[in-house]
C-alpha cells in the first residue's frame, strides 16, 4: 500500500484489507456488538496523534481499503494555501493535516471520491486525479498552469 | 444521597404503585418515559420521587415511547441502571427499539402494565402486548398480584444484571386487574431491599472514557448470526440465574418464586395453562372444584414467559394421571392456535402422558375471567379425560357474547 | 369473606375512600383487595369500586362480586345505577341521600322488599358542612362503622387519621368530623 513520503511513520494503519479480519465463533463475538477501538487505557487518547495511538484491530484505522481506487488524488504542496477545504470535505478523513497545515493524502482510506479536488479553491487546484497506476512524482511533474480568466 | 422513604411492615398498593416503589428502591439512575395508561402512575411516581429527594437520578421526558426506550438505551450504554414504564400501543411504538436494546446486551428494566392493542380502542387489560413481546429478546417475568409485581420488579434488576445475563427484563403485570387493584403488599426496607438488587456494575459503559467503545456496530452476514446465537445462548442460560435470583429472595422475605409455578399438580387428571392475574383466579376455581366435585384441577402458570421454561413445563405435566391440559390464552391469536397453547402443547409431545390438549381464548380487552367460568372450563377437560377424546373444537372462545365460535375438530379415526 | 361494591361517579373519590378502608383493614391484620373498574371515564361517569376483606390472602382476581355491602355514595345513581345487582339475601346498602329511608324506597322498585337492610345517610350534606365540597367517600365509611359494626369509630377514626397523613391539619380534622357525623346520622 502506498503512503505519502511526507506522512509520518504509522505503526498500525492500514494493516489489512478491509473485511479480511480473522472471523470468530459466536462464543469469541464481543456482547452487545460492541467495539473498542483501543488496546488498553485510552483515557488520553485526545492528545495523542493518529499514528501514537494504540489502536484495535477492528478499528478501521487498522484496514486498508486502498484497493477500492481507480483513480487517485494526488496533491501539490507548492501550490496549496492550506485553506483546509479538502480535510473539511473530505467524506473519509483521508486528508492529512496538523496544525493546520495540510501534508498529504491517507492512501490506506481514500478511495478516489474526487471530492477533494472539487473543493480545492486554487488557481491551478492542488488536488488532481489520476489513474491509481501513474507515479505521483510523473503527475506533479505534468501539473497544469494557472488558467486565465475568461472574459 | 437520597432520603429514606418510610413504609409500614404491610401496605396497601395497587400493582402500579409497588412498581414504582420497587424502581425508587432500586435507585434507577434513569427513567426516560412517555406515559401510557394503565401504567402511567409507575413513572409519575418516580417523577415524584426525583422531586421530592427520594431518588437520586433523573427523569427524561420524551416525545414518544419510540424515544422513551431509544433514551432507556442511551442512558443504559453510557453506563446507568435504568427502567421505564409502557402499556399498549406504547408497547406497540416501542417494539423497534426493543429488539435494539437486547442486541444491545443493555438490561433495561421495562414494567409492563399489559393491555389490549387496538383496534378497537381499549384501555383495559389482555396479553396483546406481551405476546408482541415475545420474540424481542428480553427476558418476560409475569406478576399475578400487586406483591409480586413490587417482588419481581426488585429481582428483575438482579437478573438482568447478572454479568452472565447483561439483558433487558420485562416485568409484566396485568392492566388494571393488577395495575389499579391495591392489596396487602409486604415491602422491604429501603436498605434492604438496595442490598438485595446491589450496586450497578456497569459493563462497556460509554462515560468511561479510557475505554471508549462503540455500541450496536453494524454487522452485515458475515458476523451477525453469531451475535444472534450468543445472545439467544444468554437468554436460554439466564434460567439458572433467574432460578439463583428467585433463590436469594426467598431467603430474604420468605416468598417463593419459580420460573414455573404449578398447583395441585401431583394426582391431577386435568389442568389449565394460563398466565398473569387469571392464575390465581383458576387457583381457587380448582381449589373449589376438588372439594365440591372431587375433580382432579392443577394449574400450571409460566411465571417466566421468556425465556420459555420448556424444561419445567414438561416437568410440571410430566404426571402419569393427566390426561387433558386446557392452554387459555388471553390475546387474539391472529390467525393461529394460541401462543401459549402452541409452546406448551410442545413441551407437553414430550412427556410420557401426553395429554390431549385444547385452547381457549379468553379475557380479550378486560373480559372479566370468573370463578365460574374457569369451573366450567375444569369440568369440560374432565368430560374429554373421560371420554378419552376431545369432545369439544379444540380451539374455543371464553367468555364471548353470540354464537357458539371453535374451530378444529379432533381427528377420530 | 367480606365483600363490598361501591357506586359512585368518577371524582366522588370512591377508589381513594376504598383504598382508605382497605389500609384501615390492613393494619388488623386482615387481607385487603380495593380495585374499581374505570378506564377512560370522565369526571361525572358512572363507576364502581370494589372491597374484599378476608382473613386469608384473597387470591379471587374476578372483577364481579355478590355483595356483602353496597355503598351508594351519589343520590342519583341510587335512581340510576342496577345498585342491586347480584344481591344476596342479607346485602346490606347503605345509600346517601337527602331523602328520608322511607321516600327513597318508595321510589326505588329494586329495594322495596329490602327495606330492613336500607341505611341512608346524607353524605353529600355531612361533606359539604365538614370538609366544604362534596366529598362523599370518607363520611360513608363512618355510616359503614356504624352498620357493620367492624370497628369502634374512635379506632377506626385513629386508622384514618394515619391513612389521611399526607393531608393538611384542617382537611384530616374536617374528615373526621365528617366520618362521625355519618357515623350518628345513618338511620
Amino acid at each position: 500500500m502506498s503512503i505519502t513520503g511526507s506522512v509520518p511513520g504509522t505503526d498500525k494503519r492500514g494493516l489489512r484489507e478491509l473485511g479480511a479480519e480473522e472471523k470468530v465463533g459466536w462464543d469469541e463475538v464481543t456482547q452487545g456488538v460492541t467495539l473498542n477501538s483501543f488496546v488498553g487505557d485510552a483515557a488520553d487518547i485526545v492528545h495523542k496523534k493518529a499514528e501514537e495511538r494504540n489502536y484495535n484491530d477492528f478499528n478501521s484505522y487498522t484496514a486498508t481499503v486502498a484497493s477500492w481506487r481507480i483513480i487517485k488524488p494526488v496533491y501539490n504542496r507548492d501550490i496549496c494555501i492550506d485553506c483546509q477545504n479538502c480535510w473539511v470535505w473530505c467524506p473519509d478523513t483521508s486528508i492529512i493535516s496538523r496544525d493546520k497545515q495540510m501534508l498529504g493524502i491517507d492512501y490506506d482510506h481514500c478511495k478516489g471520491c474526487g471530492v477533494c479536488v472539487e473543493v480545492c479553491p486554487t488557481n491551478p487546484k492542488s488536488l488532481l486525479m489520476f489513474g491509481e497506476a501513474e507515479e505521483n512524482d510523473k503527475a506533479l511533474s505534468a501539473w497544469p498552469e494557472k488558467k486565465k480568466k475568461e472574459k | 444521597m437520597a432520603k429514606e422513604f418510610e413504609l409500614n411492615e404491610v401496605e396497601v398498593w395497587d400493582g402500579n404503585y409497588a412498581a414504582s416503589q420497587a424502581l425508587r428502591q432500586a435507585q434507577i439512575d434513569v427513567v426516560a418515559a412517555y406515559p401510557i395508561t394503565p401504567s402511567t402512575p409507575i413513572v409519575e411516581g418516580y417523577g415524584s420521587y426525583v422531586a421530592n429527594g427520594y431518588v437520586d437520578g433523573e427523569f427524561v421526558m420524551v416525545e414518544s415511547e419510540h424515544g422513551a426506550m431509544s433514551g432507556c438505551v442511551g442512558a443504559s450504554a453510557a453506563g446507568g441502571r435504568v427502567a421505564t414504564a409502557t402499556s399498549s400501543q406504547g408497547f406497540a411504538l416501542m417494539t423497534e427499539v426493543l429488539y435494539q436494546a437486547s442486541g444491545m446486551r443493555l438490561p433495561i428494566v421495562l414494567t409492563v402494565v399489559n393491555r389490549a392493542l387496538a383496534s378497537p380502542l381499549n384501555v383495559r387489560g389482555d396479553h396483546s402486548d406481551m405476546y408482541l413481546g415475545r420474540d424481542s429478546g428480553w427476558i418476560q417475568i409475569d406478576a399475578f398480584d400487586a406483591q409480586e409485581a413490587y417482588d419481581l420488579a426488585l429481582c428483575a434488576f438482579r437478573i438482568g444484571e447478572h454479568l452472565d445475563v447483561r439483558l433487558p427484563v420485562m416485568m409484566h403485570q396485568d392492566g388494571f386487574t393488577t395495575s389499579h387493584k391495591a392489596q396487602n403488599v409486604y415491602p422491604l426496607k429501603d436498605s434492604v431491599a438496595y442490598k438485595f438488587v446491589g450496586e450497578y456494575v456497569p459493563v462497556d459503559d460509554m462515560l468511561d472514557f479510557s475505554r471508549p467503545v462503540t455500541h450496536g456496530a453494524q454487522t452485515e452476514e458475515d458476523w451477525h448470526f453469531e451475535h444472534k446465537a450468543k445472545q439467544h445462548k444468554a437468554l436460554m442460560d439466564s434460567r439458572t440465574v433467574i432460578d439463583e435470583v428467585f433463590a436469594d429472595f426467598k431467603k430474604l422475605t420468605g416468598r417463593e418464586y419459580k420460573r414455573v409455578e404449578s398447583y395441585m399438580m401431583e394426582d391431577a387428571e386435568v389442568a389449565l395453562v394460563l398466565l398473569g392475574s387469571s392464575v390465581e383466579t383458576a387457583v381457587l376455581a380448582a381449589k373449589q372444584l376438588r372439594e365440591e366435585e372431587g375433580i382432579k384441577v392443577g394449574i400450571v402458570a409460566p411465571r417466566c414467559f421468556r425465556p420459555f421454561p420448556y424444561d419445567l413445563v414438561r416437568e410440571a405435566l410430566d404426571v402419569p394421571s393427566l390426561k387433558a391440559v386446557c392452554c387459555m390464552d388471553k390475546s387474539a391469536p391472529g390467525g393461529a392456535m394460541g401462543a401459549l397453547f402452541n409452546e406448551v402443547s410442545a413441551a407437553a409431545y414430550s412427556t410420557e402422558a401426553r395429554p390431549m390438549m385444547t385452547n381457549y381464548v379468553y379475557g380479550l380487552g378486560g373480559r372479566d375471567f370468573a370463578v365460574d367460568e374457569a369451573k366450567r372450563i375444569m369440568k369440560e377437560q374432565k368430560a374429554h379425560a373421560d371420554a378419552g377424546h376431545i369432545t369439544t373444537d379444540i380451539q374455543q372462545f371464553s367468555g364471548l357474547r353470540g354464537p357458539k365460535l371453535g374451530f378444529f375438530q379432533t381427528r377420530r379415526d | 369473606m367480606v365483600e363490598i361494591r361501591w357506586h359512585s361517579r368518577a371524582g366522588q373519590g370512591a377508589v381513594t375512600g376504598a383504598k382508605g378502608l382497605g389500609s384501615v383493614v390492613a393494619t388488623t391484620g386482615k387481607q385487603v383487595q380495593a380495585y374499581a373498574l374505570y378506564g377512560s371515564a370522565k369526571r361525572g361517569a358512572a363507576m364502581n369500586a370494589y372491597n374484599r376483606i378476608d382473613d386469608e390472602p384473597i387470591t379471587n382476581q374476578e372483577t364481579k362480586m355478590f355483595p356483602d355491602f353496597v355503598f351508594v355514595i351519589d343520590p342519583a345513581l341510587a335512581f340510576s345505577d342496577d345498585i342491586t345487582k347480584n344481591d344476596k339475601p342479607d346485602t346490606q346498602y347503605i345509600i346517601t341521600t337527602h331523602l328520608s329511608k322511607e321516600d327513597l324506597i318508595s321510589q326505588i322498585p329494586a329495594l322495596q322488599d329490602k327495606a330492613d337492610r336500607v341505611h341512608v345517610v346524607d353524605c353529600m350534606q355531612i361533606s359539604l358542612d365538614t370538609i366544604g365540597r362534596a366529598m362523599p367517600n370518607t363520611p360513608i365509611l363512618g355510616a359503614f362503622m356504624k352498620v357493620s359494626k367492624m370497628y369502634d369509630l374512635d379506632f377506626f377514626l385513629e386508622n384514618m387519621k394515619k391513612v389521611l397523613s399526607k393531608f393538611p391539619q384542617k382537611i384530616i380534622d374536617a374528615n373526621m368530623e365528617a366520618i362521625t357525623r355519618a357515623y350518628n346520622e345513618v338511620k
